[in-house]
């Protein structure tokens, strides 16, 4: 299998704080990802450059071919755009635009909207009735709901999830993680930060980091799991 | 999707921008009443300066043109070769009349008899007193118009009967009118100038040709000048005092007014501008996200400057509305004549206040330092 991912001594420093030292591993197509560790271990530094939301000091980081590390501003946008999904864990929805016009303004940005596969893709995370509705007229899970939709809207390559069940109660969650196996059954890739080891179990394998650098033991787990 | 956005934009903030609506929509009414003025105050102004009389004179070149003077009638004009060309050229913009002077003897006294059209003397003299009636036609040769200082010389009152007297020949009119102008009209004796011209025996003659041009300062110098190519051979002049007070006049109302519109464009902008700053500071986590989802800061921006371009249109429209009231009621505050809204001054209003909306878009060159990773970490 490809690697979608490949990272190669990762570094990532700012100013005399070294975020990530080094780091190095491949994720193959379709592979779910948890990426494990405590606060200010450099999972959300890993996730920034891999969605070019950041440059690295020194490595390299490949995403679907690309080398994140080489594009320019420009550059950098168009990756956004085409290849990547983000859901956070703050949901970041604009809050003047109803469900539906925050998955258009993905296909926006990507090229052209489609109104009606945006209610698609609304209908997919359980939203169909909520389509013209404000994030202040949402709960914490359907905004993150819709936050899944936008992220899927534009079939990304990879979808980057930090820690998006974090602000959710325990029904919430459930939802979500029910929607991140749907995904990852349908062979899309993930890569998704946690704190919680419960969720972690879930993905195929689990990457922990620590003060910047990978904990040399890598869980298998896909195949411990029931 | 840029314009569903871009409503929601607007929707979504309409508080904060309610000021900056408010702000364009007060410079566009002010700014909108005074163009209306700055076009009505000319027609305005040239139809006050119209009552003060001619304000051009045609004399023979050897004549010093000044109106209501008498002259020895030293130097005429052929009447035909002078009114034709005339009619011809000004007919339609201007009131005018030809004039003789001469000295004739009445009771004893010398007065100084004018010969013109009656019909047209108090579209020359609008700031004339009359005490009696007007003569309503130049044909005719009974009825005069006596000056109020000749008229109380000569004892005569409104229906009095004058006996004029010229070398030989003797002519008697019925006093119609006493005029009473303040200036030297007051010492002559007007009458039709075909009665003149047979007293004194200068038939088809005149010794100037008096005429009130409407219009601006400009206009009536382009009037001059072409009378002056029909008529080369006579001496054409605008009565400068008149035409340059006028002139003047415009000049500083205009001078005000332009002032004073560049000083509500730079406040009004100013509004705007710190409204806008303010949106923009709030904007940056919204900001972050769209370039999080891959959107460059030119199609970003690209939305904030439609929303002050709605905006700027949207405060020009109404405030050219409001304005055009304005106007109607300054006119008829200052000039007792309403202003009628000029609609060359709407899309000049709508544009110029897009334009001042569009200061609003500086502050969100700040915009474009945003960084998402910080954004979206909330800092």
């Amino acid at each position: 299998m490809s690697n979608v991912v490949q990272v190669e001594n990762l570094r990532k420093d700012f100013g005399k704080v070294c975020a990530l030292g080094g780091v190095s591993f491949g994720i193959e197509e379709g592979e779910w990802i948890a990426i494990m560790g405590p606060s200010g271990s450099g999972k959300t530094t890993l996730i920034n450059i891999l969605g070019g939301l950041d440059t690295p000091t020194s490595g390299q980081a490949m995403v679907d071919g690309v080398d994140v590390g080489r594009l320019d501003e420009a550059g950098l946008t168009r990756f956004r755009a085409e290849k990547i999904g983000f859901v956070f864990q703050q949901f970041h929805l604009v809050s003047y635009l109803t469900a539906i016009e925050n998955v258009m303004l993905a296909q926006y940005f990507h090229s052209t909207t489609d109104e009606k596969e945006a209610q698609q893709a609304l209908e997919r995370v359980g939203l169909g009735d909520r389509l013209e509705h404000l994030p202040s007229q949402m709960s914490g899970g359907e905004q993150q709901r819709v936050a899944v939709a936008r992220a899927l809207i534009n079939q990304p390559k990879l979808i980057l999830a930090d820690e998006p069940t974090g602000n959710l109660d325990e029904a919430n969650e459930k939802i979500v993680i029910d929607l991140l196996r749907e995904l990852h059954a349908e062979r899309r890739t993930i890569l998704m930060v946690t704190h919680a080891p419960s969720i972690g179990s879930l993905a195929d394998r689990r990457i922990d980091f620590s003060h910047g650098h990978l904990v040399p033991y890598v869980a298998a787990l896909a195949s411990e799991r029931p | 999707m840029f314009w569903r956005l871009v409503f929601q934009l607007l929707r979504g903030n309409r508080a904060r921008l309610t000021v900056a609506i408010l702000a364009l929509v007060s410079g566009a009414a002010v700014i909108s009443g005074l163009l209306n003025l700055d076009l009505g105050v000319e027609y305005q102004l040239t139809q006050q300066f119209r009552t003060l009389g001619a304000n051009v004179v045609i004399a023979a070149k050897s004549v010093d043109p000044a109106p209501g003077t008498a002259h020895a009638n030293s130097a005429l004009m052929d009447e035909d070769a002078v009114l034709i060309p005339v009619q011809k050229v000004a007919g339609s913009n201007a009131s005018f009349a030809p004039f003789a002077f001469i000295v004739a003897r009445a009771q004893a006294t010398q007065v100084v008899v004018v010969g013109t059209w009656l019909d047209q003397i108090q579209k020359l003299n609008p700031t004339w007193k009359l005490e009696g009636n007007w003569v309503s036609s130049r044909d005719d040769q009974t009825q005069c118009l006596v000056g109020r200082n000749t008229a109380k010389q000569l004892r005569l009152t409104t229906g009095s009967r004058l006996q004029l007297q010229y070398l030989t020949r003797a002519s008697a009119c019925t006093v119609s009118g006493i005029v009473d102008s303040g200036a030297a009209d007051d010492n002559q004796v007007f009458m039709n100038l075909q009665v003149v011209q047979t007293l004194a025996d200068l038939h088809g003659k005149v010794s100037l040709v008096q005429l009130s041009v409407g219009g601006a300062p400009k206009s009536i110098a382009m009037v001059a000048e072409q009378l002056s190519e029909a008529l080369p051979q006579f001496q054409v002049r605008p009565i400068r005092e008149v035409t340059e007070a006028e002139g003047a006049l415009l000049g500083r109302i205009r001078l005000l007014i332009v002032s004073m519109i560049i000083l509500i464009l730079a406040l009004t902008a100013l509004c705007v501008l710190a409204t806008m700053a303010a949106l923009a500071v709030e904007r940056r986590a919204d900001v972050g996200l769209m370039k999080a989802l891959g959107g460059s800061i030119s199609r970003i921006v690209g939305f904030f400057v439609a929303e002050v371009g709605v905006l700027g249109a949207c405060g020009g429209l109404i405030g050219a509305f409001l304005g055009a009231a304005l106007s109607y009621w300054m006119g008829l505050r200052v000039f007792d004549t309403a202003i009628s809204p000029q609609w060359e001054v709407f899309p000049v209003t709508i544009l110029l206040m897009t334009i001042v909306a569009m200061a609003g878009v500086l502050p969100l060159r700040m915009l474009g330092e945003v960084k998402p990773a910080i954004i979206l970490r909330g800092e």
